[in-house]
């Protein structure tokens, strides 16, 4: 069952069709929430944004993508959120245990590139909010730049721009030394 | 999954001079780990409370006639300006709020989301959906809600009427995307806007102050219980008013001088 077929049975009523599509969005939808500051309060972010989907169902355009539809449902919660409580948590993401491909038998190598990617986060983090989210959407999420300018509610000008001084920022906090 | 994929579309304009950033972002994200609970449980959860709760997504007439009309899904219509013109260099982000009954305008900095896609000027009535939207007759309308529902003289009889959100909003449709929607200005809405080009431009309309956005802009509605907002899609130019405690708004009438003959009219 595709997305479309998924959507059509669910406005047909068919919860069991809805279900499966929460399913196949619910851990990219977690990853959005946390990534764009839900914190600890991601699941129940990403609950409300399911059953508020469901609901403006109707209102989906049928033949668009659902993805990106779904994921400014959730942006939008998480915002709600960030706003009603007055600050930000930022990016929460736990840094994997990844062996590095560019230096498996070079543990030393590797601890550099471990250094190098923690403070790359962190420079993430530290980004404002419009550049962060935009970051977080290209790279994190691998959201295209039109997918990135639905979710976040503004014009693909603004997600470009966002985007390139975000990674200027970056560049400048942590440097090019590892190519 | 299909975010792993490149996305050609949008690659070949990269800032030249961040590849290797890019790369590193790439792959940064990949080794990030989100907790989550597993899908099946979030599915299950969400099942639940769809199943606790008559609200639909099905636009057609509801059988909901108890009196939890009011606790379950609530609709402000709010309208957030297009701005479709590129934004000043640096306009400081000083955000104004603009309430009018029952609209919410969120006016940004930056260009409202989304392509313009106007109502066709041929189409059939638009198919968004307020929550509980359902079609009825005028004099069901005029049963249905608390406040008196009028119809535009310059426009003739409606091709459709619908009552939506509990009684709360009673929408009329015309051919070529013509739409008025009728709602109980008397409750406050949350109001948000943030400056940006091109401003609602004052209307003097039906004996009073309206509001004409002139651009496309994403529409969607806020929800009463808790304040949040669902997208429900691009509309058309609207003028919107207020009169009588009652919200009005009219999309797709075209410019705003054929928008405000028609509030002028209502009778």
């Amino acid at each position: 069952m595709d997305d479309d077929e998924a959507i059509a049975r669910s406005l047909d009523g068919d919860l069991t069709a809805y279900e499966a599509l929460v399913a196949r969005y619910s851990a990219l939808a977690h990853r959005t929430a946390a990534m764009l500051g839900a914190a600890d309060e991601a699941e129940d972010v990403v609950q409300e944004a399911f059953v508020k989907a469901y609901r403006a169902l109707a209102s989906f355009r049928r033949g668009s993508p659902f993805r990106p539809w779904l994921l400014r449902i959730v942006a939008n919660e998480t915002h709600n959120l960030t706003r009603s409580r007055g600050r930000r948590n930022g990016l929460t993401a736990r840094l994997g245990a990844v062996a590095d491909p560019v230096a498996p038998d070079d543990p030393e190598g590797a601890a550099v590139a471990g250094d190098r990617r923690a403070r790359l986060l962190e420079a993430v983090r530290g980004l404002p909010d419009g550049e962060r989210d935009a970051v977080v959407c290209r790279y994190f999420l691998q959201l295209s730049e039109a997918e990135t300018a639905e979710v976040l509610g503004r014009p693909v000008g603004t997600v470009k721009s966002s985007t390139h001084r975000g990674l200027a920022r970056l560049r400048e906090e942590v440097g090019g030394e590892l190519a | 999954m299909s975010s792993r994929e490149p996305h050609d579309d949008d690659r070949g304009d990269e800032p030249v001079g961040f590849g290797d950033l890019e790369a590193e972002l790439f792959a940064l994200g990949e080794s990030l780990d989100v907790p989550a609970p597993p899908p099946a449980d979030v599915a299950a959860a969400v099942r639940a409370r769809l199943a606790d709760s008559p609200a639909s997504p099905v636009t057609r007439p509801l059988r909901r006639r108890r009196g939890r009309r009011w606790a379950v899904v609530a609709a402000v219509v709010l309208a957030v300006a297009a701005l479709t013109a590129a934004t000043p260099q640096g306009r400081a982000a000083v955000a104004q709020i603009l309430r009018y009954a029952g609209i919410e305008l969120r006016l940004g900095a930056t260009p409202a989301t989304g392509a313009p896609t106007p109502t066709p000027a041929t189409g059939a009535p638009t198919t968004t959906s307020l929550p509980g939207e359902h079609a009825v007759t005028l004099a069901q309308a005029r049963a249905m809600v608390r406040f008196p529902v009028r119809t535009p003289a310059a426009l003739g009889a409606p091709d459709t009427v619908t009552v939506a959100d509990g009684g709360r909003v009673v929408s009329m449709l015309w051919p070529g995307g013509l739409r008025l929607d009728q709602f109980d200005g008397t409750i406050s809405p949350y109001l948000w806007k943030q400056l940006g080009p091109p401003f609602p431009e004052e209307v003097h309309a039906a004996g009073v102050d309206a509001l004409w956005i002139g651009g496309a802009h994403p529409l969607g509605y806020i929800k009463r219980e808790d304040g949040t907002s669902v997208p429900l899609r691009q509309a058309a130019p609207t003028l919107i008013w207020e009169s009588g405690g009652v919200g009005h708004r009219l999309e797709g009438a075209g410019d705003k001088n054929r928008a405000a003959r028609i509030a002028a009219s209502l009778r």
